[in-house]
């Protein structure tokens, strides 16, 4: 009688089965990388308290401008607190799972250390972007979440059960659009090597998803406003969970987001695969 | 014999009586050699630069609407020009006075002890740290000419012209204190690794602390009265914010010639802190590692 691998077992699953495996796989990763961040836990402690800081350094700054103006760009001050909130909360769930996963991929791509990781009987893209969690991050998730609550309640927001769905939805849409775009900069590590410019062109994009998109519907802007909603849709991922829950519901955006989210995950598959298609390994 | 044993005379010049020539020729070889390292990733450099401008878009923007928000021409003492002209400068303050890198590097030769390098040769820490520094400015500044002077070209109208002469060499000045004043208050965090080993968490915070002290998000103005006048007492506000009100012209006379005084004060007092804290630590030290 012949024993059966587990690399054999997981092989032989169905595919039902498989793709359970990976909650539970990202779940004993994210275990082990907390494990790891505690054993320096004054270092943790510290990277916490400067999210921290920058949270109270960006809410200075909106309660400086917010002192000076009742209004920007159509936005009251609770709403565009709960915009800023928003923003906070997507950018910590990028940051915390897959940022720094995407920052080391060209190191691995220069090393040659992955071809460790493409021997793996996994998918690649989950193991490359996800293999760890950045817990020092994970506050900012709780932070933004608190500021949009503080920001509903100051503004005297009544419960909605269709706002707060449509808004669970349209921010797990935000996520995967900006992991996409993520992605595919990632990607270009394998032929590029060095991706210290593909990360500054990250920043550019999450910089530019941080501002409502009325700042951009004005003159010469009004063309990074349909570049950046409807050819690159980066404006998308705040902006419309965030008007979802404070401003009227455009069911247009919400319908033109959800296929936006399905393009853009197949899209960054296709080249993150045809980018691994292309990488020759650094020994070879 | 005694004659064959003397040292060749050059030699003992330099080994015995260094004088200010051979010192210059020493900082300024440590200073091309850096040139020529900074000068090999040109494109990505350039590259780089740019998108690190391009923020300033939306920068412009939000301000743009903060100002039709408000229905007020000025804020804080500042039209929305000057207020998009200060944004801009502040990148120029910034060129000058941040030290990526620089106190973390310090703390790692400590801890890695590879900081011997500098006891065992004749060659000072902070002298070749400065030199080194310098020259990534210098190149820095010459590289990113090119795009900068694009984009301020294309932004000329948020600007009143160029300054009297009297301003724009009171603004070199002030760029110039603020290469000291970051070169040194960085290089005194990283000597604060002779007892702590590891800055890194300390330097996280103050970096953070500094971007909004330093003035980099908005003019220090805008803050109410008492933040306002407690952040111009500190020193932070000379590495962004001082240099460009200099340039707009908002500090004139008595005002200006006082606020340059101090900057100088600034200077020297963290090139002695940093002096002093390097010379403490020389006691502590280990050499471990290496």
């Amino acid at each position: 009688m012949q024993s059966q691998s587990p690399t054999h077992e997981f092989f032989a699953a169905r595919p039902s089965q498989t793709w359970k495996r990976y909650p539970r796989l990202l779940g004993r990763l994210g275990m082990f990388t907390l494990i790891r961040e505690l054993s320096l836990r004054g270092n943790f402690l510290v990277k916490v308290a400067v999210e921290v800081l920058w949270l109270g350094i960006l809410l200075a700054f909106y309660e400086t401008v917010f002192a000076r103006t009742t209004m920007v760009a159509s936005w009251p001050k609770q709403d565009y607190l709960f915009f800023v909130g928003c923003f906070f909360a997507i950018n910590g769930v990028l940051e915390t799972l897959f940022l720094e996963n995407c920052n080391e991929f060209s190191n691995l791509v220069r090393t040659g250390d992955l071809d460790f990781l493409l021997l793996k009987p996994i998918d690649e893209q989950f193991l490359i972007t996800c293999r760890r969690v950045d817990w020092s991050v994970s506050p900012n998730i709780i932070m933004g979440f608190c500021v949009m609550a503080v920001s509903l309640w100051n503004k005297g927001w009544e419960f909605d059960a269709l706002r707060v769905g449509l808004f669970a939805m349209t921010f797990t849409c935000g996520v995967a659009i900006a992991y996409s775009f993520m992605l595919v900069l990632t990607s270009f590590s394998v032929w590029l090597v060095r991706n210290q410019s593909l990360m500054e062109m990250w920043w550019l994009f999450s910089s530019l998803a941080r501002y409502p998109r009325e700042i951009f519907q004005r003159g010469w802007a009004n063309s990074l406003d349909v570049v950046f909603t409807y050819i690159l849709p980066i404006l998308l991922v705040v902006n419309v969970p965030s008007r979802v829950m404070v401003k009227t519901i455009e069911p247009k955006m919400v319908g033109f987001i959800m296929v936006v989210t399905v393009v853009s995950l197949a899209t960054s598959r296709w080249f993150f695969q045809r980018a691994l298609r292309s990488y020759r390994s650094a020994s070879s | 014999m005694t004659t064959a044993l003397k040292p060749d005379h050059d030699v003992e010049y330099e080994l015995q009586s260094p004088n200010w020539s051979s010192i210059w020729r020493k900082y300024y070889r440590v200073w091309r050699v850096s040139i020529a390292e900074r000068m090999t990733y040109r494109a990505d450099f350039l590259l780089g630069t740019f998108l690190r401008m391009l923020p300033m878009v939306t920068t412009i923007l939000l301000w743009q609407a903060i100002y039709e928000g408000s229905g007020e021409n000025i804020l804080a003492g500042f039209k929305y020009r000057e207020m998009i002209a200060y944004l801009l400068l502040v990148h120029i303050s910034r060129m000058f006075s941040s030290m990526p890198g620089l106190a973390a590097g310090i703390s790692r030769d400590i801890r890695e002890g590879t900081l011997k390098k500098y006891l065992i040769q004749p060659l000072d820490l902070l002298g070749y740290l400065i030199s080194y520094r310098a020259a990534h400015k210098v190149t820095y500044i010459v590289m990113a000419a090119l795009p900068y002077g694009i984009i301020f070209y294309l932004c000329r109208f948020y600007f009143d012209g160029i300054p009297s002469a009297s301003i724009c060499a009171a603004y070199l000045l002030s760029l110039i204190l603020s290469f000291l004043i970051g070169f040194y208050f960085e290089a005194a965090v990283g000597m604060v690794g002779f007892w702590f080993l590891d800055v890194t968490s300390i330097l996280y915070i103050v970096i953070t602390l500094n971007y909004f002290t330093s003035g980099q998000m908005l003019p220090i103005d805008l803050l109410p009265p008492f933040w306002a006048g407690f952040l111009k007492a500190l020193p932070f506000q000379y590495m962004a914010y001082f240099p460009a009100v200099v340039y707009l012209g908002k500090v004139q006379g008595n005002e200006l010639i006082w606020g340059l005084a101090l900057e100088a004060f600034w200077a020297l007092f963290f090139a002695w802190l940093a002096r002093y804290l390097y010379r403490r630590g020389l006691r502590h030290y280990g050499a471990y590692g290496g």
